[in-house]
């Protein structure tokens, strides 16, 4: 007996060994130190999630690491303007024709060369359905991308297409290599990418960072950080205790509660960037009753204290805002008069509509809008005040993504949406007012004709015309509660110069060394 | 003994096949992949066309002995979000987990093992209750908010150690700490229940009759013989660290198995989300079995209930 004890303890530490045995490879990444900032500049990066893939043509998040390692055909300026890229100008030939002239000399960095069959076999690769390319919808409109010479190319697209030029600053159109795509296939790819862009890639520890370093021959000149690690902390407040430890350099997605922290340290300070991101409205279900009488949802708008919420509830994380297009997009025409914190106009409207007693309703929220939660508790009580019960009903966010666009949500929803890196009101407001459409729970002929409209036709200012005359008939139409414009913030590393971008984009090669 | 183990192991295969028919339906309650790997401006027909590609338009059940199939050729499907194979990405990210349960697991047994003695040395002293109101506290704070704390005390304010991530030894302390914190509890609590319910047994009176000290009674007779079922706790508390992991690793970042539920569970990634469940459970499983089969093999008593 005495001996099958001890025989016992000893199995388990076996089997405990065994385990230690597996111990993992250390420091892979290098601590981002300030020794010999001015030779060699290394940084890291921490985002909230890893990436899934290194592939442009085939990712499901957006491509702040991507974008490092190649280029697209037009890129943006720190002013978001459309300047050129791999492509040095573009210019319509016809309604449905966009010629890009191709930069000569580039090379990937392999050394294969980059030309129009490059373009040509990047864009044929995500338009192939049998790719099942997660973002062809980004470039559906194209009907085929055709080789001139060497370095022109023809983009013909199936109806006319504004928006072409902005379609080749943001993937899946980054410019990969075809005889090295080719030869190592998709998946591998995935894992080793190449491209023209001022990173290359190094290496990809699944789960934690990817190491890229600077592109010696690149045609944009070389870059002052020479080395970059992106990291991936997925918990809000580690990415903020990492910033503020100085492990990392720069860290995205800082939420609102974490400003004061970053503001208050001596060694990083708080990138705001203003209205970056989602536009936060309550949606109604317009065919629903009482959803369905415009005075209903006028009053419903009367009811509430926007400013309130913001400067309460949100601490000013977001901007009060009755434009449905943000003011860095194509089409924005400033701040239209909305509807006042007007209780007494909201029940006469009530009660000219019918409800003079109100009536109840189920809003849904999600947790992907700052504070959204409490937000909607203090939208539930100032509805009350006006005779409206609200139920507050909180959905699991992988949830949500697949209820709202099977228009399954509640006849009252929480939803913002953004024109992501577009900038152009096309993206920010038509899957949500088309009728239709995925996200929308609106129908108006008249709506429906202008948006359809502005999206085919390449007349600056008629667009223009086009969103200003929407955004008049929407506002008073009010298929939604009017909120808010969420900020974005970053925290940046008083060693590093550089401020967050309304693309959301984080081009390595703008950043420098900076000891202000 | 050979029936014994036979059956027990019938038993451990019946599990893991109930583990994996579980989470089979479970993840498939809550959600469609096609929606969430395409990006929101994705239409109907492009969704439409992803879920038929990738199999899930079938009738559920046509596609539960489809995946049944795949299991027993070892074929776990390639994961949504990565496109590689599932299994490959849980059994890269397995050694990162086992570490942490490891280093988790030694310090809970240590600090569990000794604050059990002491109590059980001292019962109804103050130190029993300090020690048991300290055990107390550790097991219903969240572990999120344990962590949390550590990394502002440890790495924000002291400078000692990293806040998260990867790399060597120094930077798995604070995460070990954190999954180290609630199986402290158990381990203590049965290691001093069991050492008081032997301290009353006949051969410690007799031992103390021969004119023993009480610490050299303790150490040479009770400990021995209380030792069994802390064994059985320890030995659980590791099978739950490994599946526990899921809040501890994504607060410090560290690139577990954990982290890859979590983020499996998020994009619907249903084969990701199988093959770590399914490999955790085996892990569980198995580590449940061996130590039913040593204490077996101790205490022929023990039963297949």
């Amino acid at each position: 007996m005495k001996k099958s004890k001890f025989l016992l303890i000893l199995t388990l530490l076996a089997v405990f060994a065994a385990g230690c045995s597996t111990t993992s490879k250390s420091g892979a990444g290098e601590e981002a130190t300030g020794e010999g900032q001015d030779q060699k500049l290394e940084i890291t990066i921490a985002r909230a999630f890893d990436v899934n893939g290194l592939d442009p043509g085939f990712l499901t998040e957006n491509a702040q690491v991507v974008d490092n390692i190649f280029d697209t055909l037009v890129k943006r300026d720190a002013e978001e303007k459309l300047v050129p890229g791999l492509a040095t100008s573009w210019s319509q030939i016809d309604d449905t024709t966009w010629q890009f002239k191709l930069r000569e000399g580039v090379t990937f960095t392999n050394g294969e060369a980059f030309n129009a069959d490059a373009v040509k076999y990047s864009l044929d690769r995500v338009l192939d359905p049998a790719n099942n390319a997660p973002t062809a919808s980004y470039v559906s409109t194209i009907q085929e991308v055709n080789v001139v010479d060497e370095y022109t190319v023809n983009v013909v697209t199936k109806k006319p297409d504004p928006l072409v030029p902005t379609r080749f600053n943001r993937y899946p159109t980054e410019i990969v290599p075809p005889k090295y795509a080719e030869e190592v296939g998709q998946e591998q790819f995935a894992q080793k990418p190449i491209g023209t862009g001022p990173y290359q890639f190094v290496s990809w520890d699944k789960g934690s960072n990817v190491v890229l370093e600077a592109n010696p021959n690149y045609w944009g000149g070389e870059p002052d950080v020479k080395k970059v690690t992106f990291r991936s902390i997925p918990e809000a407040s580690t990415r903020v205790s990492a910033l503020l430890n100085g492990e990392v350099d720069l860290i995205t997605a800082v939420s609102p509660e974490d400003r004061e922290k970053i503001e208050s340290s001596s060694t990083a300070r708080l990138s705001t960037v203003e209205r970056a991101g989602n536009t936060v409205y309550v949606g109604f279900k317009t065919d629903v009753k009482p959803f369905d009488d415009p005075k209903v949802r006028q009053a419903l708008n009367y009811a509430i204290d926007v400013k309130s919420i913001v400067d309460k509830v949100l601490q000013g994380a977001a901007v009060q805002t009755n434009s449905l297009i943000g003011p860095k997009d194509f089409g924005y025409a400033g701040e239209p008069e909305g509807y006042s914190y007007d209780p007494e106009k909201a029940k006469q409207l009530l009660a000219e509509a019918g409800y003079p007693n109100g009536f109840s309703a189920t809003l849904d929220t999600v947790s992907w809008y700052i504070k959204n939660t409490d937000v909607a508790q203090v939208i539930a009580e100032q509805l009350k005040a006006v005779g409206v019960n609200i139920k507050v009903n909180n959905v699991e966010s992988s949830v949500y993504r697949t209820l709202v666009p099977a228009g399954k949500q509640s006849d009252m929803y929480v939803l913002g949406w953004s024109s992501t890196n577009t900038l152009d009101a096309d993206a920010a407001i038509y899957a949500i007012l088309r009728s239709g459409e995925s996200y929308s729970t609106y129908a108006n002929k008249d709506v429906d004709a202008k948006l359809d409209e502005a999206r085919s036709v390449t007349d600056e200012a008629k667009r223009k015309q086009l969103y200003q005359e929407i955004q008049d008939e929407v506002l008073k139409d009010a298929p939604r509660i009017f909120l808010y414009q969420e900020n974005q913030y970053y925290g940046v590393s008083d060693r590093l110069k550089w401020d967050g971008r309304v693309d959301g984009s984080i081009p390595v090669s703008t950043i420098s060394a900076g000891n202000e | 003994m050979k029936h014994y183990v036979l059956k027990r192991l019938g038993q451990s295969v019946l599990a893991v096949l109930g583990a994996a028919t579980l989470v089979f339906f479970i993840i498939r309650l809550s959600g469609d992949p096609a929606r969430l790997m395409l990006p929101p401006e994705a239409s109907e027909e492009q969704v439409t066309a992803l879920r038929e590609s990738l199999g899930f338009n079938q009738p559920l059940w046509m596609q539960y002995i489809d995946y049944l199939k795949n299991l027993f050729t070892g074929d776990l499907g390639n994961s949504l979000y990565y496109k590689e194979s599932a299994l490959k990405l849980v059994l890269e990210r397995m050694p990162a987990t086992i570490d942490l349960a490891m280093f988790a697991i030694i310090i809970a047994v240590t600090v569990g093992l000794l604050a059990g003695i002491v109590s059980a040395y001292k019962k109804n002293s103050w130190i029993d209750y300090v020690v048991n109101g300290w055990i107390f506290l550790t097991q219903s704070l969240p572990v999120f908010w344990i962590g949390i704390v550590l990394i502002m005390i440890f790495a924000v304010n002291l400078h000692w150690l990293p806040t998260s991530g990867n790399r060597g030894l120094e930077s798995i302390i604070l995460p070990a700490l954190t999954l180290a914190a609630y199986p402290i509890a158990p381990i203590a609590r049965t290691m001093r229940a069991s050492l008081i319910e032997v301290m009353d047994k006949g051969y410690m009176i007799t031992s103390q009759a021969q004119g023993f000290s009480k610490p050299s009674r303790i150490l040479k007779r009770g400990l021995k013989n209380a030792f069994l079922p802390v064994i059985t706790v320890i030995s659980l508390e590791f099978g739950v660290m490994i599946a526990g992991a899921v809040v501890t690793e994504t607060i410090f970042s560290w690139p577990g198995v954990g982290q890859l539920i979590i983020q499996g569970v998020s994009n619907r990634d249903f084969p990701l989300v199988q093959a770590s469940i399914l490999v955790i459970s085996i892990i569980y499983i198995a580590i449940t079995l061996v130590t039913d089969l040593i204490y077996h093999r101790l205490d022929p008593r023990i039963k297949v209930h």
